[in-house]
């Protein structure tokens, strides 16, 4: 079978082009990750009430652990804290209708109802985010996009989503080179929040027309570069997959497929 | 209106992420003094002149503007005291006119508005994008932007201006012009400082050279003395080279030479010494 | 077989005003042209026309015919004219993909692009880095190389398509001296391996008189002079079309002008 083919030196392929990712987890097909997230994510929210998101957070941290990223998901988790508390917040003392109060001091009464609704829904949403937050980690982009490519998305979307990724610090670097150059200008940037404020729009104009100039001469150099020729691109990357890998992704899709038809048809009082 | 004192004393800076850019750097500009630094990206020049409008505060060691230590001062009021003209205008342009592109920085360090105009055309005359005020930057072309970033910073009538790469992008007529300006600031007695990439632009507009190499100053004199034959060596370790004049005279076996005007002037006077001596020996 | 420019005219989209007009132009493989002029007399349009970029790419509207070995750019798509011109500009960064990790893999973009066979692929990629000697650069990323290495390593993802003909725009005017020097080196060996006509667009007038056989002179979007490189690099009306002479042309200019004899110009 050609998948489990030697990595190395096929056809003369630089070894450091070959880049087979290793270790725990970690060396699982991008798909077979992506396939685990995905379901991580509609489990979360598919499934009722307390076990379903217990369940999922658990075998989320469980892969995360096997992977050996909890520290890096730790300071993720964090990150989400403010919306955390503003949702167990909101939740506990304003849950509509809810008539259980923890305690009434003036206006304010937070309910034990309200409370544990916002903290199923902050499960849910930590379950979710982390499960992304685990298939980030654990995967390259570049080799996601390989496979997802091989796979058959198109060479236009693959790009896109690769050159989006790398826009990101691009622009932040070019924002942070921007906001000096007004400032060397006598812009205050370490006064009043008004003197900020004033100071938005020097920085919108070279932002927004620095990237359109790119975009042409990027254009232009992607199709000095046959980026429009017909057919699919030759693939010179090609990471392992494995038959337990491709029945583990069709058995978990099939049971995914169940528990979203089971919940569609009791949404609509089809089944009790 | 007159410059001011620029200096550095034992300058070092690291970045975040642990990138030594600068080290133990001392750099006295005095008054009114005009100089170019030249070397590879990456040798630290950028970063060096950063630190005189305070954009970066030294890692170690300290910057004096004007006599004053920078560290006590807010970037938008050293702006009042030293204008700087980045590499790319496209960092800096954001008007819909070039009218009010000039007039930005001017007024952010406080001229008035009658004073605006008077300084708006002067600048744009100075670069020579005089009528031009109300052309949209962005119709103009690359190296006439290049000419209006450095128009925006001459409004602001700095007594210290520093040029970061001012020739990039010009031809042979925007070189002239920018040779020309710096020459005027001269005469209006203000600081400058140039970061340049042509030997032949820096030999004939600076008296004084500073070549940056690692984040650290390795040669520092007037033209002649930088780019003569026992500074080669140092030259080239930095993938620098000196200007025609000055390798065609090396060639002569003639010293102090860095451009065309002392090439021929050293060759006349060689011509007229031997002619002197001849009658002598016979 | 050339790439031929004839009776040509260009207007961008939106203006009234030709950047181009009357261009009549013949490049021929293995040989090396270079175009000067002051910013604006139409140099960057010239690359984009000759490339088939301009009007295919951006637009606006040609005039005369531009072929390349006898395929009017007109009629053809982007990825054919890619395969028979191709074109570097004057900014490295914009120019790669930006988003393969390695060097190689960034010079296979193109290869790959064309659906090659895998085989195929690698020939290009290896030969590419070979004719520029960067071969140690292959495993770097591409966004973390100098200036000069970005632009060498955009130069040799153009190659690997292997065109005929190069247009190259000012490829050193955004690069530091040791940058200029690396791409020079680089184009001159390029050119002494012959095979590739090279169409070079340069402030650096220097750079021209060592790699250049003719030059064009352009003024107002039209051809001014044009001839053996020497020659027209040593007009007298050079520096009136805004252009800068060579340092070698000037001195010796200047010497005479001063009745001082420079015979080491020579060397």
């Amino acid at each position: 079978m050609t998948s489990e083919a030697p990595a190395d030196d096929r056809h003369g392929i630089p070894a450091f082009v070959v880049r087979v990712p290793a270790g725990p987890y970690r060396s699982l097909n991008p798909v077979t990750k992506l396939v685990i997230a995905l379901s991580e994510v509609i489990l979360a929210f598919a499934i009722g009430s307390w076990s379903g998101p217990i369940l999922v957070l658990a075998v989320v941290l469980g892969c995360a652990a096997i992977a050996g990223i909890l520290r890096p998901l730790w300071v993720i988790a964090a990150v989400t804290l403010p919306v955390v508390v503003s949702i167990l917040l909101v939740n506990t003392f304003l849950y509509p209708g809810a008539k259980d109060p923890i305690i009434t001091v003036g206006p304010f009464a937070p309910t034990w109802t309200g409370l544990a609704f916002g903290v199923q829904v902050t499960i849910r949403l930590l379950a979710a985010s982390l499960a992304l937050a685990v298939a980030y980690l654990t995967t390259r982009t570049d080799d996601l996009l390989t496979e997802l490519e091989r796979r058959g998305l198109g060479r236009r979307s693959t790009f896109l989503i690769g050159a989006a990724t790398e826009t990101v610090p691009r622009t932040i670097t070019r924002a942070g080179e921007i906001v000096d150059s007004q400032r060397a200008r006598g812009l205050d940037t370490e006064g009043s929040w008004w003197k900020r404020a004033r100071g938005v729009l020097p920085l919108a104009g070279p932002v927004v027309f620095g990237a359109l100039t790119e975009v042409e001469e990027r254009t232009m150099a992607l199709e000095s570069r046959a980026f429009s020729a017909p057919g699919r691109r030759t693939m010179i990357r090609h990471l392992p997959d494995s038959g337990v890998q491709r029945w583990f992704r069709r058995a978990l899709i099939a049971v995914l497929g169940l528990i979203v038809i089971g919940r569609v048809l009791g949404a609509l009082g089809w089944v009790p | 209106m007159n410059g001011i004192a620029l200096a550095t004393a034992g300058l070092g800076y690291v970045y975040g992420d642990g990138t030594r850019a600068l080290e133990a750097v001392d750099l006295r500009v005095a008054a009114g003094e005009h100089l170019a630094i030249i070397g590879q990206n990456g040798s630290g020049k950028s970063t060096l002149v950063r630190h005189f409008n305070g954009l970066l505060r030294p890692t170690e060691g300290e910057v004096l503007v004007d006599g004053m230590p920078a560290r006590q001062h807010h970037v938008a009021e050293l702006a009042r005291l030293v204008g700087l003209a980045f590499q790319n205008p496209d960092r800096q342009i954001f008007a819909g006119r070039v009218r009010t592109e000039v007039a930005f920085g001017a007024r952010n360090v406080g001229a008035s508005s009658a004073e605006l105009e008077v300084r708006v055309r002067e600048a744009l005359t100075a670069v020579g994008l005089q009528g031009s005020e109300d052309v949209n930057p962005y119709d103009l072309g690359y190296s006439r932007r290049k000419l209006l970033s450095l128009a925006s910073i001459l409004a602001m009538r700095t007594p210290a201006v520093i040029l970061d790469e001012p020739t990039t992008g010009q031809d042979a007529r925007g070189v002239a012009r920018v040779g020309d300006l710096i020459r005027a600031l001269g005469e209006a007695g203000r600081t400058v400082i140039a970061i340049s990439h042509d030997m032949r632009f820096v030999a004939e507009t600076f008296p004084r050279l500073v070549v940056m190499r690692a984040g650290a100053v390795v040669l520092d004199g007037p033209p002649a003395e930088v780019f003569g034959e026992p500074n080669w060596a140092t030259l080239a370790s930095t993938f620098l080279e000196p200007p025609l004049s000055a390798r065609v005279a090396a060639r002569l076996g003639l010293a102090g030479v860095a451009t065309e005007a002392d090439l021929i002037s050293a060759v006349t006077r060689r011509a007229r010494e031997s002619e002197g001596a001849l009658p002598e020996g016979a | 077989m050339s790439l031929t420019l004839t009776a040509v005219g260009y207007r961008y989209v939106g203006t009234s005003r030709p950047a181009l007009a009357g261009i009549d132009l013949t490049l021929a493989p293995g040989e090396v042209v270079g175009v000067v002029g002051a910013n604006e007399a139409g140099k960057s349009t010239l690359c984009l026309v000759a490339a088939g970029l301009a009007p295919a790419t951006i637009g606006g509207r040609l005039d005369g015919a531009v072929t390349v070995d006898g395929l009017p750019t007109a009629q053809a798509h982007p990825y054919e004219l890619a395969q028979r011109c191709g074109v570097l500009f004057q900014n490295p960064v914009t120019q790669l993909s930006g988003t393969a990790p390695t060097v190689w893999e960034e010079v296979a973009f193109g290869p790959r692009n064309l659906a090659l066979p895998l085989t195929e692929v690698v020939g290009r990629v290896d030969d590419a880095l070979a004719a520029l000697a960067i071969a140690e650069l292959a495993e770097r990323d591409p966004a973390r190389l100098s200036g000069g290495q970005a632009q060498l390593v955009a130069l040799a993802s153009v190659l690997a398509l292997r065109p005929a003909y190069l247009i190259l725009d000012e490829p050193t005017s955004q690069l530091d001296p040791q940058g200029t020097r690396l791409v020079g080196e680089a184009l001159s060996r390029l050119v002494a391996g012959g095979g590739t006509g090279v169409l070079l667009t340069e402030h650096k007038t220097d750079l021209l008189w060592g790699l250049a056989g003719r030059v064009v002179v352009l003024d107002g979007g039209r051809a001014a002079l044009s001839g053996a490189a020497h020659a027209v690099l040593a007009d007298d009306r050079l520096a009136a079309w805004g252009v800068e002479p060579p340092g070698r042309v000037r001195l010796a200019r200047t010497a005479e002008a001063a009745g001082v004899a420079l015979p080491e110009l020579a060397a």
